[in-house]
């Protein structure tokens, strides 16, 4: 797989680590990995998001990052699963990749 | 209030956005200190809002408010486009917040 892929992928993965500490964070060490996560996480997306399609970039990461807080929430923090929560936020990612192609699909036709 | 606070969150998230593209034109004390203020401010309150909210559902409400308020800023100030089709992405997206509060 493409490096620059590689890293949108290790962002979300960090993306999800900075969501949890945010949550759950209790001590200095906590806060402190949790900001590292964040800043990391951030970095990686920005540089990856200026040789890639911004937008494709933006919806992989929002995606997996979705993904993986609701997972961490019913697995590790025993949030009950409920069909419409899941519909709604399944909704919100749709809008949210959506809205982000389509300005990819106008910065590609402007480039040409 | 978690839920006025992730609402703002995602509302400073998308003007933190704004202030990068602002930066890359015009770069000088004022417009990174508000880009700097605008991310931190949106993580401080995100943070707040964790507390009190399950992750998946506050992370994805703040992504979505974060990306709605981009564009309805995009749209009002760099002329992008107003197409039916934005509007109605828009549109599913602020009812889905919605949704998960009347679900809460």
């Amino acid at each position: 797989m493409n490096r620059q892929w590689q890293k949108v992928l290790i962002a979300a993965l960090l993306e999800v680590f900075w969501v949890m500490g945010l949550a759950h964070a209790y001590d200095v060490f906590t806060w402190a990995g949790t900001i590292v996560a964040l800043l990391i996480s951030n970095y990686l997306m920005i540089t990856a998001a200026q040789v890639l399609p911004a937008g494709t970039v933006y919806s992989v990461f929002v995606g997996l990052g979705t993904a993986g807080t609701v997972i961490a929430d019913i697995l590790l923090f025993g949030e009950p699963f409920e069909w419409l929560k899941m519909l709604f936020i399944l909704f919100i990612l749709v809008g949210v990749v959506g809205l982000k192609l389509i300005t990819d699909e106008k910065q590609e036709a402007r480039n040409e | 209030m978690a839920w006025i606070a992730l609402i703002l969150a995602g509302l400073f998230e998308s003007f933190g956005v704004a202030m990068m593209n602002q930066v890359q034109k015009t770069k000088n004390f004022f417009t990174i200190f508000l880009l700097i203020s605008s991310f931190g401010t949106s993580f401080f309150l995100l943070g707040y809002a964790l507390r009190f909210l399950p992750m998946g559902t506050a992370y994805a409400i703040w992504t979505g408010i974060g990306v709605v308020g981009g564009t309805i800023f995009g749209m009002i100030f760099y002329g992008e486009s107003k197409d039916g089709i934005r509007i109605f992405l828009i549109g599913i997206i602020l009812s889905s917040v919605i949704g998960l509060k009347l679900l809460s």
